[in-house]
C-alpha cells in the first residue's frame, strides 16, 4: 500500500473507530483467519513445536476454509500487546496466545477488538471476547513419575521447571506422588531458571542436579537440551515434553507427554465459522486425547511399561487420580485426607509441594 | 595479491554522514537479494520490514513507543563513545533503573500524588547512575576493562529481577507467578495521546536528543567529551583530566539508560515481570553507532531500529519471514556502517611484492 492522502484518511479513520465499535455478537463466516503466537521457535521440537503442529491440523481439516499465521518468539510482555494488535488488525477472527506470560497483553488487547475472539492457554484472566484452554498435563507426568519410580537406581530425580506457578508446581507434585506409589523414599529436586527456552540454561540446571546424583530428568521448559544432556551423561532417562523428542536421545527418552492441541483449535475455529463461539474454559487430558504419551523407550522394561498403562488407562477411565489423598505437603503437615479428591479450582491454585519434593530456594 | 589498508589523511565529510544512509540502503538491497535465494519473497520481505510500519498510520504509536527507549540509551551512549569510553552494560543500567522506579512504586502502593513519578524517575537515573559507577571506580581505580565489567554487570542485574520478584516483591495476586503487582494508578506513566499507547515517555525521549546535542555542541562538558575521544593528548595538555571523563561519561550514560528504564517499567509494562530486560541496552549500541554518535543522528536511528523491530513482525504474518530476519537486518546494518567506516578512514592498497634480491 502506498502512502496516498486517501489511503493515510482511510487507515488511521478505521485506527481510531476500531475502539468504538462495541458490537460483540459473532457472526457467521465464509472463511475464519486464525492466528497464533508462539513464545519461542517453532523449531523447539517441544512447547511450540506442538502448538504450530495444532495449527497445521486446523489447516488440514479445514482446507480453503481456513486462513493461518502465526508470529514467533513473542517476548512476554509490552512486544507482545504489539504483536496481538497486528494480527487482529490483519484481519483475524480467532487468535490464540500460546503462553501463560501473555496474559496481561491479551487482557489489555482484547477490549479493543471485541469482534475477535481471543483464547489464552494455561491462563486465569478470561473475559467477554477472552476464552481459555490448557491440558491437563499432570496426567501425563504421573505416568512418568511411574516410570521414574521403578527405573531410577538413585531414587532422586531433577525437575526443571521455569517459573513456580500452579501449573508447573502440579506437574512437579503430579511426577513425584506417581513416583512414590512405587519408591515411597524417592525424592525430587526442582530448579527454576526463569524462562520457558533457553536450551543453554536448560542444559547448565541440568548437569548441575546430575552431579549432585540425580539419575531421573524431567522438564517443563520447551526444548529438549536436558534431555540431551541425560543422554551424554547417561543417566537412567528423562521424557520428552510438548513433543517426542526420541529423535534427539533414542536411548534415554523413557517417553514423553505429546500436547496434542489440534482437536481443541480445530473445534474453536470451527466454532467461529458457525458463529457459535463462546469464551469456555477447558482443561482437557488423556481421555480427551489432548494430552497423549509417547513411545515407550527401549529400555524401559516389559513390566515397567504395564505399571505405566496402567496409570494411564486409569487416568483415562477414572479410577485413578493423581491427587487423591492422603497427601501430606512437603512440611510433613496433611492437606488431603485420605479418599478425597482435589478439586480441579483447588489444584489450578495449587502452591505447595507435596512430600518428597525438596524445597526449592 | 594482497591488499592493505593505509589510513586517508582527511575522511570526508559528505561521506561521513553518507555511511549511515547508504549501510541502510545496501541492508535492504543486499536483503532482498538473500532473502529471495533462499526462498522467500525478498522484495516484500524488504517492503514489509521497511516501509509497512512508516505507511500504515496505526503502526506509529508502535514505532513512538518502540523507539523511545532506544534512543534515550543511545543518547547517553553516544555521549560516552564519543570520549572513548566503552559502556556496554547499557542494558544493566536500564535493568537497575527499571528496579529502582518499581521499588518507589511499591512503597507508594495505594497512594496518590503528583510527585510519585518525578520520585520514580529520579530513583531510576540515580539507579543506572549507581550501576555504572561500579565499572567506572574499577576503570579509574584498578584500571579494569570497562568493556567486560559493564557486560558482566548486566547478568548479574538480571539475577537480582528474578531474586526480587520471586520472593519480596511478589505480586500476592500473581497466581505464584514472579512478578510484582500492577502499579498503583500514580505510578504509571500517563498516556499522551487518547486512544494509543503512545505515552509520556515518548516526547521525554525527543527532549533528551535535543537537550544532548545542546550541550555535546554548546558546553564545555560536550567539549570536554569530544576531545578526550579525538585527541586524548591534547586533551591531558589542556588540563582534562583523563580519570574525570571517564566517570562523567559512565555516570551520564548510566543515567539514562536508568531513565529509560523507569520509564519502561512505569509506561508500558506498568509492573515487573521477568521478561523486562528486552535487549534494548545492546540495540542501542547499533542505534549509537547508527547515529553516528551524534544525538540527533540518534534519534533518527532509533527510530530506524524500531522500524525493523515492527516490520519484521508484520513480515512475519505477512509473508511467513522467520523470526530470525529482524536480527538479520539489524546485523546487517551495523556491518555495512562498520565496513563504511573503515573506508572512509582507510583506502585499500594493493600491495605489488617486490621480487628478492637473492632469487634472480
Amino acid at each position: 500500500m502506498t502512502l496516498s492522502r486517501r489511503n493515510f484518511v482511510k487507515v488511521g479513520g478505521a485506527a481510531m473507530a476500531l475502539p468504538l465499535l462495541g458490537s460483540s455478537a459473532f457472526a457467521q463466516l465464509e472463511k475464519v483467519k486464525v492466528g497464533f503466537i508462539y513464545v519461542g521457535t517453532i523449531n523447539d521440537n517441544g512447547y511450540n513445536y506442538a502448538h504450530n503442529q495444532g495449527r497445521l491440523y486446523v489447516e488440514e481439516h479445514l482446507g480453503d476454509k481456513v486462513e493461518t499465521i502465526y508470529v514467533e518468539n513473542v517476548p512476554e510482555g509490552p512486544d507482545c500487546e504489539r504483536v496481538l494488535r497486528e494480527l487482529a488488525q490483519q484481519g483475524c477472527n480467532l487468535i490464540f496466545a500460546t503462553s501463560f506470560g501473555f496474559g496481561d497483553s491479551v487482557v489489555k488487547v482484547a477490549p479493543q477488538f471485541p469482534d475477535v475472539a481471543f483464547e489464552h492457554a494455561t491462563g486465569y484472566m478470561s473475559g467477554p471476547n477472552i476464552g481459555l484452554y490448557n491440558a491437563r498435563f499432570y496426567e501425563g507426568r504421573a505416568v512418568c513419575g511411574t516410570i521414574a519410580g521403578h527405573m531410577s537406581e538413585t531414587g532422586k530425580y531433577g525437575y526443571i521447571g521455569s517459573f513456580p506457578i500452579p501449573e508447573v508446581v502440579m506437574g512437579i507434585n503430579a511426577f513425584v506422588l506417581a513416583a512414590r506409589k512405587v519408591n515411597p523414599d524417592a525424592t525430587i529436586k526442582p530448579v527454576y531458571i526463569s524462562t520457558w527456552n533457553d536450551p543453554a540454561k536448560e542444559a547448565d540446571a541440568a548437569r548441575a542436579m546430575i552431579d549432585q546424583g540425580i539419575d531421573v530428568i524431567a522438564q517443563h521448559t520447551d526444548g529438549p537440551a536436558a534431555l540431551q544432556v541425560a543422554a551424554e551423561r547417561g543417566i537412567v532417562g528423562g521424557f520428552g515434553q510438548g513433543a517426542d523428542m526420541s529423535a534427539f536421545a533414542p536411548e534415554t527418552q523413557l517417553t514423553a507427554i505429546i500436547d496434542h492441541w489440534g482437536p481443541h483449535y480445530l473445534a474453536s475455529a470451527e466454532a467461529v465459522l458457525a458463529g457459535t463461539w463462546v469464551p469456555g474454559n477447558t482443561w482437557e487430558g488423556l481421555k480427551e486425547d489432548v494430552v497423549q504419551m509417547g513411545p515407550y523407550g527401549a529400555k524401559v522394561p516389559a513390566d515397567v511399561v504395564a505399571a505405566a498403562e496402567a496409570m494411564r488407562t486409569g487416568q483415562i477411565d477414572g479410577s485413578v487420580h493423581i491427587f487423591t489423598g492422603p497427601i501430606n505437603d512437603n512440611t510433613g503437615v496433611e492437606r488431603v485426607p485420605a479418599g478425597t479428591t482435589m478439586t480441579d479450582a483447588e489444584l489450578l491454585s495449587m502452591d505447595w509441594y507435596v512430600e518428597g519434593v525438596e524445597q526449592p530456594a | 595479491m594482497q591488499f592493505r589498508l593505509e589510513k586517508r589523511r582527511e575522511p570526508s565529510q559528505f561521506m561521513l554522514y553518507a555511511t549511515p544512509v547508504a549501510a541502510v540502503a545496501l541492508t535492504m538491497i543486499v536483503g532482498a537479494i538473500i532473502f529471495s535465494l533462499i526462498g522467500y519473497d525478498g522484495v516484500g520481505a524488504v517492503r514489509e520490514i521497511f516501509l509497512t510500519p512508516l505507511t500504515n498510520a496505526y503502526k506509529w504509536q508502535d514505532l513512538g513507543v518502540k523507539a523511545a527507549p532506544l534512543i534515550i540509551i543511545g543518547v547517553g551512549l553516544s555521549i560516552a563513545y564519543r570520549a572513548n569510553v566503552w559502556n556496554i552494560g547499557a542494558e544493566g543500567q536500564y535493568v537497575i533503573g527499571g528496579l529502582a522506579g518499581t521499588g518507589i512504586a511499591l512503597l507508594t502502593y495505594g497512594m496518590t500524588g503528583w510527585w510519585i513519578l518525578p520520585l520514580m524517575v529520579l530513583a531510576g537515573m540515580l539507579g543506572g547512575m549507581a550501576y555504572a559507577a561500579i565499572p567506572a571506580l574499577l576503570r579509574t581505580r584498578l584500571n579494569v576493562n570497562e568493556i567486560l565489567t559493564s557486560l558482566m554487570l548486566t547478568y548479574a542485574s538480571v539475577q537480582l529481577i528474578y531474586y526480587l520478584i520471586r520472593a519480596p516483591w511478589k505480586d500476592p495476586m500473581g497466581m505464584g507467578f514472579p512478578q510484582t503487582r500492577l502499579f498503583s494508578e500514580a505510578a504509571r506513566l500517563p498516556f499522551i495521546i487518547p486512544g494509543t499507547i503512545v505515552h509520556l515517555g515518548v516526547p521525554i525521549a525527543v527532549v533528551v536528543g535535543l537537550v544532548a546535542w545542546f550541550i555535546m555542541t554548546r558546553s564545555v562538558f560536550g567539549y570536554r567529551m569530544r576531545v578526550v575521544g579525538a585527541a586524548p593528548h591534547a586533551a591531558r595538555y589542556g588540563g582534562f583530566s583523563e580519570h574525570k571523563t571517564i566517570w562523567l561519561a559512565l555516570l551520564v550514560s548510566g543515567a539514562l539508560a536508568g531513565l529509560a528504564g523507569v520509564l519502561e517499567v512505569a509506561g508500558p509494562f506498568q509492573r515487573m515481570v521477568p521478561g523486562f530486560p528486552t535487549n534494548y541496552g545492546f540495540t542501542a549500541i547499533i542505534v549509537a553507532f547508527l547515529g553516528r554518535l551524534n544525538p540527533l543522528g540518534v534519534i533518527v536511528a532509533g527510530v530506524v531500529l524500531a522500524i525493523t523491530f515492527v516490520g519484521g513482525e508484520v513480515a512475519q504474518t505477512t509473508i511467513g519471514l522467520p523470526n530470525a530476519a529482524t536480527g538479520i537486518f539489524q546485523a546487517m546494518m551495523l556491518f555495512f556502517l562498520l565496513a563504511g567506516d573503515i573506508l572512509i578512514k582507510y583506502r585499500v592498497r594493493r600491495v605489488v611484492p617486490q621480487p628478492s634480491q637473492g632469487a634472480a
